[in-house]
């Protein structure tokens, strides 16, 4: 391994002063063979808003051969750069490295097929300051092109769903909302966490496993959607690396059990313990009995996704590669469990009781909406019991592998899950009490008949 | 007898409406806090329609509808995301020759809230100078003439001229509300939603041919706002997306979807349709339709029973050279089976329905019509490409 120090010709010299407002940045950039898309990235990095004095970049080629090395020498621009070879380790042991030599107080992790846009240093920040000790992603939304294949795009419907859903109000973190193409973290919190887990390698869930530890430290996750950058994904993903991936992923997600037992449940290997469906069977049989004619049959079908899509059957092509997607996935939970017993063992040996309803903490709406919220903002609850009066709303159950609940989690839930059931226990309320939050249009007697019937009715009609 | 048309928030309930002599029922939007909930008609006698009756009857349309809003309300809840970054519009009215019209569209478009909308009024191919002269009287409204014949032409050009990120259409016989504008751009904060639809109800429901045609073919799509996928659900079933009556579109459509085919759409030999391909294109290329209920508007529905009757021609036309086109420029192989499932399960048991005078059947003129309409709609497609070509000449 080898760390070079690439000064620019024409780097001002470092007077800024260093204080709280605005810290030293170490971007940290793994990057594989991908020469052209490291260049990008570096050149939108020279153009940030922050200050170039106060960031540096830390390029960590992870067995490039594709000249990126050479690229990396002759680099000039007025960035303080960095550059870091290893032999092929994986994006993991990269990161990790890349962030051992960095030198700043804040670490911001990008890939290199991400595209910072102009402000993305400076609202990393800025989101820092408004409170430290947390991880901070900023979307890397697919660069909108021109492409119309059925699986780029699914692939940028995944994406943008992904930041939508993490940018909802009242977004519940999991685990699997860690993901580490835009993120940045303090550089003294990452070190204390210990980093990636490098033995999870070329799988692409290290970023789950790590999420999984932050989660169960209680370090809180935050979304800057300032933070933009632009995601060239349809440059380095195509169909057959995407199923590669998903026998990587089965492989990493046996690792992730393993390593987070009370995981288990919430990984995608559950569904496949005893299939349901004729598919989900036959992906099973497949992969467990007859390995060799099932890699074939996959192959095949990986050519009738063509004529599939020729003739635009859309719904028969998804059918198909979501088959494919999960008989590659079970591929490699088979490669690291080996038999169906063992991936039963595998699932039983989880957690063995779930989390009981009596440790949840109990709330009562009457007490006021924001009042209860500042509670559980308190409180930090795994799960919750929520009343209104002497009617019982619900609950919000403990999740394994999510953020404890906070008050925006309980807004979210009385909005959507639990909006019926609210809804219900007004009314009771009200009609028991005489009095309550009803609106006056309602009227009087309270209960009318249009009300008996929205009551007694199906809430979907 | 006619039908009168009322809006009414629980907001402000009135203690009861009067003054409807001339009315035998009332169609009535329902709103809770300006927010469409629901829709319903009430009996009107002797010309009033009594408070308790008009509450339960609203309350009971409403339904659950009314109560999720109102909770929604009382938590300040919101699905979308508040974003500081509200994009700008340009809305734009395409029209021809129908001055009236244009004119109490243009006054809808001046009450909506100045949030620095550009408003443009695309005269296609006019016959006089009427609306030129209109347009000159308001100020801030832009005029551009578009001399090539046909929607599909005007809302190019539109699209060309425009000069903000979203694009919102109306039509010159529609009269937005208020709220419109402002409830269709807050759907453009997901980047990979193309397309926004709204609610469109109707303006007056005077004539029998207006009752009819708000009965069975309205323009509303419901109260629930929902989002198209063209990944999740089959592209080519675009009739649920909404019209291009009340519509906002971004402006990179032009770039990633590509333009309306000036071969469909009303002023062309397709009559209509150029909507639905708009949507299918936009589903087929990846993007989304958002349908919002919150995005109202009022459409004067066609008053003659002959008028009706060219309109639902016109539909038969403009489907069946819609899914042409489908079927040979974008290769839709299912196309056919659209034809048959509308035929199947629609046009023949209402044929039947009518032919047996069954209660609720449709007049025979006008399935004809619409049959008619069909049988000549590929064709009509294909005269309408070779008048394009010849154009273009």
């Amino acid at each position: 391994m080898g760390v070079l120090l690439l000064t620019p010709a024409a780097s001002p010299a470092i007077t800024v002063t260093r204080d709280m407002d605005r810290p030293m940045v170490s971007i940290v950039i793994p990057t594989h063979n991908r020469q052209a898309m490291l260049r990008r990235t570096l050149t939108a990095l020279g153009t940030q808003t922050y200050h170039r004095a106060l960031f540096e970049v830390v390029v960590v080629a992870d067995g490039c051969t594709d000249g990126t090395a050479e690229m990396l020498r002759g680099y000039s621009d007025s960035l303080t750069l960095r550059f870091i070879e290893q032999a092929c380790q994986g994006a993991a042991a990269a990161r990790n490295n890349g962030a051992h030599q960095a030198s700043g107080a804040l670490l911001l992790f990008l890939d290199d097929d991400v595209e910072p846009s102009p402000g993305l240093v400076e609202a990393h920040v800025a989101a820092h300051q408004s409170r430290s000790g947390r991880i901070v992603m900023g979307p890397y939304v697919p660069f909108v092109h021109g492409r119309s294949d059925f699986f780029h795009m699914l692939l940028r419907s995944w994406w943008h769903d992904k930041f939508r859903t993490i940018n909802e109000p009242g977004h519940r973190y999991t685990y699997e909302d860690l993901l580490t193409g835009n993120l940045s973290i303090d550089a003294e919190l990452f070190a204390r966490t210990g980093g990636f887990d490098s033995a999870i390698r070329s799988a692409g869930r290290e970023d789950y496993e790590f999420g999984a530890r932050l989660i169960k430290a209680g370090v809180p996750f935050s979304f800057a959607p300032e933070a933009l950058a632009y995601h060239h994904e349809d440059e380095t993903t195509d169909i057959d690396r995407a199923l590669q991936r998903s026998r990587h992923e089965g492989h990493a997600d046996v690792l992730i059990g393993q390593r987070h037992a009370d995981l288990r449940p919430t990984l995608r290997l559950v569904h496949f313990g005893e299939p349901t469906g004729v598919r989900d069977f036959l992906v099973h049989a497949m992969a467990f009995r007859y390995p060799g004619l099932g890699d074939r049959l996959a192959g095949w079908l990986r050519q009738a996704l063509r004529i599939f899509e020729s003739l635009r059957l859309r719904r028969m092509w998804r059918f198909a590669f979501t088959g494919l997607r999960h008989y590659w996935y079970l591929r490699g939970v088979v490669d690291t469990l080996g038999s169906p017993k063992a991936l039963m063992r595998f699932l039983q040996g989880g957690p063995a009781h779930s989390h009981h309803p009596s440790c949840d903490m109990e709330i009562d709406l009457r007490d006021g909406l924001e009042a209860v919220e500042r509670r559980v903002n308190d409180a930090r609850p795994a799960g919750l019991r929520v009343r209104y009066g002497k009617h019982a709303v619900g609950r919000i159950p403990p999740q394994a592998g999510a953020e404890r609940l906070r008050g925006p989690h309980l807004r979210h839930a009385l909005a959507t899950t639990l909006s019926w059931e609210l809804w219900k226990a007004v009314v009771m309320e009200s009609a028991s009490a005489g009095s309550g939050v009803l609106p006056s249009f309602c009227g009087d007697p309270l209960i009318g008949p249009s009300f008996l019937r929205v009551l007694h009715a199906d809430k979907s009609l | 007898m006619a039908t009168a048309v009322l809006d009414v928030d629980f907001d402000h309930l009135p203690p009861s409406v009067t003054g409807l002599e001339r009315y035998q029922n009332a169609h009535i939007l329902v709103r809770l806090g300006g927010r469409p909930v629901g829709q319903t008609t009430v009996p009107v006698t002797d010309g009033c329609i009594g408070g308790s009756e008009l509450r339960e009857a609203l309350l009971e349309a409403a339904g659950w509808r009314l109560w999720e809003q109102w909770l929604h309300n009382l938590l300040e809840w919101d699905e979308r995301p508040a974003s500081s970054m509200r994009p700008s519009a340009t809305v734009a009215v395409c029209t021809r020759d129908r001055p009236e019209d244009l004119q109490r569209c243009l006054e809808a478009l001046l009450r909506l809230p100045d949030d620095g909308q550009e408003l443009m009024v695309i005269d296609n191919c006019p016959a006089t100078e009427d609306t030129r002269r209109l347009v000159e009287r308001y100020g801030g409204v832009r005029y551009v003439r578009e001399n090539t014949p046909g929607a599909s032409a005007a809302r190019n050009r539109a699209l060309r001229e425009a000069r903000h990120e979203i694009v919102a259409f109306s039509d010159d016989d529609a009269a937005p509300d208020p709220g419109w504008l402002r409830a269709l751009l807050r759907n453009f904060h997901d980047p990979l939603v193309f397309c926004v639809t709204g609610l469109t109800m109707p303006l007056e429901l005077e004539t029998e041919a207006q009752e009819w045609f708000e009965s069975h073919s309205p323009f509303g799509r419901g109260f629930k706002r929902f989002m198209l996928d063209g990944g999740d659900s089959n592209p080519l079933h675009v009739a649920r997306a909404g019209t291009s009556a009340n519509m906002a579109l971004r402006k990179t459509v032009r770039e990633h979807v590509g333009f309306f085919d000036e071969a469909l759409g009303p002023g062309t030999r397709s009559r209509t349709g150029e909507d639905f391909d708009m949507f299918l294109r936009i589903l087929t290329s990846g993007y989304r339709i958002v349908y919002d209920p919150a995005a109202l508007s009022w459409h004067r529905h066609r008053r003659t029973w002959q008028e009706l009757r060219t309109t639902l021609r016109g539909y038969g036309v403009g489907v069946y050279a819609f899914l042409t086109r489908s079927l040979l420029v974008e290769r839709e192989i299912a196309a056919p089976f659209i034809c048959w499932g509308w035929f199947r399960y629609v046009q023949c048991p209402a044929l039947v329905r009518s032919l047996l005078c069954r209660p609720e059947r449709k007049p025979l003129d006008l399935l004809f019509a619409e049959l008619g309409g069909c049988l000549g709609g590929p064709w009509a497609y294909f005269s309408s490409r070779r008048q394009l070509r010849r154009r273009s000449r």
